[in-house]
Formats: C-alpha cells, structure tokens, sequence
C-alpha cells in the first residue's frame, strides 16, 4: 500500500462511497416484514394449514386412515343395521405427529370433503395431550365408542374455540 | 380476501407507508426547528439564572459557597444526564437504522410509538442481572475495567461546547484534553481483556490497544490544520472562528477549505469509527472470531458501562467533528441564521452520528494487519501533507 497512490485511494473512496449509496437505498425503502400479531400475510388458497374434520359429512370409509403415511388419523365406526350404513363412533387426528401432505383430503370420497387443510396456521398447544383431537363421546370406551347421542367435540384448532375460522364446514374442492 | 388482492394491499400499504413517513421526517425537522427557534439561544438564559441566583444569594446573606457550589456541581450533573440520556437514544437508533437497511422494522412494540421504550426495557434488564464473575480472573483488574473505560468517557464531554456558550469547562487547551483523555480508555480495555482469564478476551484486549493506540496519532494530527488556522486549542474559540460567510455565501465551515479540509475531514472521520472501536474496525471486538472480545466475560451493568462508554465515545467524536470541521453552531445559510446555535450543532452532530451508524450496517471489517497498514502507512503520511500544506497557506497569508 503506498499513500501516493492517489489512483487506488480514489477508487477505494469511490467504492465505499457506491456502498453507501446502496445502503441508503435501502434505507429508505419501506420494510417488506409483516408486523405479525396485528398484521397477517395473505395466506394462498391451497395453502395446507390446520386439518379439520367434519363427522356429519363423514362415511367411515376409513380411506384416510390407510393413506396417512404418519398413522395421524384413527377412527372407529359401528354398522347401522336399520339403515345399511357405517355410523362413525369417533374420530381422532393427532397433530403432533401430522406433516400436512394433504393425502388424507386427496382420497376423501365424500364430495364435499369431510377431512381437508384450512388456511389456519396458529396452531398451539399447552400439553402434550392437547395434541389429540377427538370428534365423539368425550367420555368412551375408545375401542367400541359410546352412544351416538351424547355430545361431539366441535372442530378447535389448539383445543378452543376458534372465533375466526375462515373455512366453515363443507370445503367444495374443486377437481 | 384472495391471496394476490392482500399481496396487492400490502404492496399499497407499502407505497402509502413512504409518503407517510417522508411526511413525518419533514414534519419532525419542521417541528424541531419551531421549536428550537421558539426556545432562543440558551446562554442569556442560564447566565440570566446565574446572575439571579448570586443577587438572591447576597440578599439573603447567604455565604458564598452556596453559589458558587452550584455552578461547580450543577453542570457535571447535566453533563451526566446527557450521558446516559443520548447513548440510550443513540441505541434505539442504530437499531433502527440497522432495521430499516436490512428493509425491516427494528423494534416496534415496547412503548407503543415505534418501540421507543425498548432501551429503557432492556436497560432495567441490565440492572436487574447478576453479575457473574467467572473462576480464574483478576479481581480487581475486571471490577475496576468497565470504570477505567467509562470515567475517560465521561470526562471527554467536559470540554466540547453544545452551542454558543454552553461548555461546562472552557479550557484552552480543549482538542489536547479530550484526545489525551479519551486514549485513557485503551487502559480499561486492555484491563478488560487481561483480568477476563479468557484467551479470546486478551487477544481483543490486546487487539484494541494496538489499534486505538495507533490511530489515536493521525486522528489528532487530522486536528492540527484546523488547530494552526485557527490559532488556538480551545473548542470555543475554533467553533466561533468558523461563523460568517465568505464572498456572502460559503459558509466558512473547515470542510469548505479545498483540499486541506476535506483530506483532514475525511481522516478525522474514518480514524474516530476505528477509535471508539466500530464496525469496520471492530476487530477488539470482532463477533464472528473472538465472541465479544474484551467484554466477553462481562454481563449486567458491568457490560452496560462498556455499551454507554462506546456509545458516548460516538456521539463525542460526532460532536467534535461537527465542532472542529462542520462548523460549530454556525447556519448553513445566512436565512437560518434565526435557528439558535445548539440546535444547528445537535442537527450536524446527528448527521455524523447517523454516518457512523449507516458505516456498521454497510462496510465488511477489516483484517487487523490492513487496519494497522492503513494508519501507519497512509492516514499518518496524509496528515502530514495536509500540516505541511497548511503551514505554506499560514505562512503565504502571513506574508
């Protein structure tokens, strides 16, 4: 480095002076972030967020429950005999262990689709059991279930009541 | 709302928030101006208060002392207000600055308006920690390290005006006090490193004393043109020799001096970034190769006095650069010439402030061996010529 080197000192200037412009560029252009519990990203229509399960639509056909590759889903049913059809017993998605593929929607029979991804996001849980989710008896035998009379659980993601669920139930996905 | 309408919102959110705050920017300059200006020069006032003060005093029969311990404490007290009050705004600042060239935000939560209470969060935070001092070290070499660094730093603001007449020590001898002081702080970081029993502590303590000490020569040498026209060393007198304007117009600012003053400018403000140890010569510390260098062992308040001393060395060095090159309290224009004296040298004094900090965000650190080539081998050869060209000017107007 030699200090008369009058060529490289101004060329050295001239580039530290190039970065700052580029940083004063950006300085002044507005944030790109999203300031995020006041302001949401637009989230895109097929965007695989919380699974939500509608039990009156539901056929029991147990499609989703064989094509879950990480064993979310399980589900119990009893045959109607004055109606010839599969009753469901219960239904449960433990999302600890879901990786959101969106197979178990893919393979739902039902036109309108009784398994499928919402667009929610915000999933929290406080313990490990919140994890499981059951649609039935509260309180059943989880083998053979209890009486189709008694309450079923409401669709909650992180196990509450969700004011703001963008999907209601009956999800028409088109082909 | 479908996707690419609230991608299309945000991108008009977006457009609106720059005319926005480009309104708000002019606003508060606007604003601060008013203000400024409705408040007036500060000295008639406080020597108003002086005067009065004195009068009551013989009045009432007072002894003398009681006065005169007024004036000896009240303005270290100031002094240290200002001390902890700026280097708090200074860093909400740089974090705000570091936000919005990385397009981002920086804090926004804590206090409601764009985060402004954050620094006082985290400064509670800070008292509030134990300090934890580690098996191995020298105890009273760490405990007295962050005090070595922070009392030089303090003392450097005695001397450096904040407007006409607002000094709180008039010395003559105003540029060498504050440079011999301000070299007082390599001790505590040295101490800093050695007392840590920490290898990455030392190698930044050692690093920062070889750095600070080598650039604390062409930084005050980049003074000493300024020093030789002027005739003087006090800050005061330099500051007021820069008022008028020549042929009507240029302003007589040290920086409009070609050649001399933009050369000696220059090196004034690349050798104070390495002075007080910043981003791109923040080898002592250098995050990526010595976790936190001097003050990795360091936590609470203990680490909070390096963090105000390195933040208040920056705005002193900010204040003596406007002092010494920008001109003091002197106006740009002779229209605004109605904007008192300490508002013009707070605004210049921000302006270098926010160079330092746009520095951090947009240079890469240097190597150490070229951060020593650089001021050995070209800053202190520059000085030279600019002395040696300013002393042909002296003695050519002599003539």
């Amino acid at each position: 480095m030699k200090f008369w080197d009058i060529k490289e000192i101004i060329k050295a200037a001239y580039d530290t002076l190039q970065g700052f412009l580029v940083t004063l560029k950006y300085y002044f252009s507005p944030a790109v972030t999203y300031q995020y519990p006041k302001e949401k990203k637009p989230i895109a229509e097929r965007f695989r967020g919380v699974l939500a399960f509608h039990p009156e639509i539901c056929i029991s056909c147990e499609m989703c429950v064989r094509v879950c590759p990480s064993d979310v889903i399980s589900m119990a049913w009893q045959r109607n005999e004055a109606t010839k059809k599969k009753d469901l017993l219960w239904f449960q998605i433990d999302y600890a262990k879901c990786n959101v593929c969106r197979l178990c929607e893919e393979v739902c029979p039902t036109k309108i689709k009784s398994i499928h991804h919402t667009i929610e996001y915000e999933m929290v849980f406080e313990k490990r059991e919140d994890f499981l989710v059951r649609w039935g008896p509260s309180t059943a035998d989880t083998v053979t279930g209890g009486a189709k009379s008694q309450d079923w659980y409401p669709f909650t993601a992180a196990g509450r009541k969700e004011a703001n669920q963008t999907k209601k139930p009956g999800k028409e996905v088109a082909a | 709302m479908n996707y690419l309408e609230g991608l299309a919102q945000k991108e008009m959110l977006r457009a609106q928030s720059w005319r926005r705050s480009a309104v708000w920017l002019a606003g508060l300059i606007l604003l601060g101006i008013a203000g400024a200006s409705l408040v007036g020069e500060l000295e008639p006032k406080l020597s108003g208060m002086a005067k009065f003060l004195q009068d009551i005093s013989i009045q009432k029969g007072w002894p003398v002392w009681i006065p005169a311990a007024f004036f000896i404490f009240i303005p270290p007290a100031v002094l240290l207000g200002i001390m902890m009050g700026l280097p708090m705004f200074v860093v909400w600042w740089e974090r705000k600055v570091a936000a919005h060239t990385q397009v981002r935000l920086g804090p926004m939560e804590v206090g409601g308006w764009h985060g402004w209470a954050q620094v006082m969060a985290d400064g509670i935070k800070l008292f509030l920690k134990e300090i934890i001092e580690p098996d191995g070290i020298d105890k009273w070499v760490f405990r007295l390290a962050p005090f070595v660094v922070f009392i030089p730093a303090y003392l450097s603001f005695a001397p450096l005006p904040f407007g006409k007449g607002l000094v709180v020590l008039n010395l003559d001898t105003g540029v060498l006090f504050l440079m011999a002081v301000s070299g007082l702080s390599t001790v505590g970081i040295l101490m800093a490193g050695w007392g840590s029993a920490n290898k990455y502590s030392l190698l930044g303590g050692l690093r920062g004393a070889a750095q600070v000490v080598s650039y604390e020569i062409p930084r005050f040498l980049s003074c000493v043109p300024v020093v030789m026209w002027v005739g003087s060393l006090s800050l005061t007198r330099i500051s007021a020799a820069q008022s008028g304007f020549l042929w009507g117009w240029l302003p007589r600012w040290f920086i409009f001096y070609p050649v001399v003053g933009q050369i000696s400018f220059a090196i004034y403000l690349i050798t104070t970034i390495a002075e007080t140890n910043r981003v791109p010569f923040d080898v002592p510390e250098a995050e990526s190769e010595l976790v936190c260098g001097f003050h990795t062992e360091y936590g609470g308040m203990m680490f909070a006095f390096f963090f105000l001393a390195e933040y208040s060395y920056v705005f002193a060095g900010s204040l003596l650069g406007a002092v010494l090159f920008l001109g003091g309290g002197a106006p740009l224009f002779s229209f605004l010439g109605f904007i008192p004296s300490w508002a013009w040298l707070l605004g210049k004094t921000f302006l270098l402030v926010f160079v330092f900090l746009l520095a951090r965000w947009t240079l890469p650190r240097l190597r150490v061996d070229r951060i020593m080539d650089l001021c050995w081998k070209v800053f202190l050869e520059w000085t030279f010529v600019v002395i040696l060209a300013m002393g042909f000017v002296i003695l050519w107007r002599v003539k």
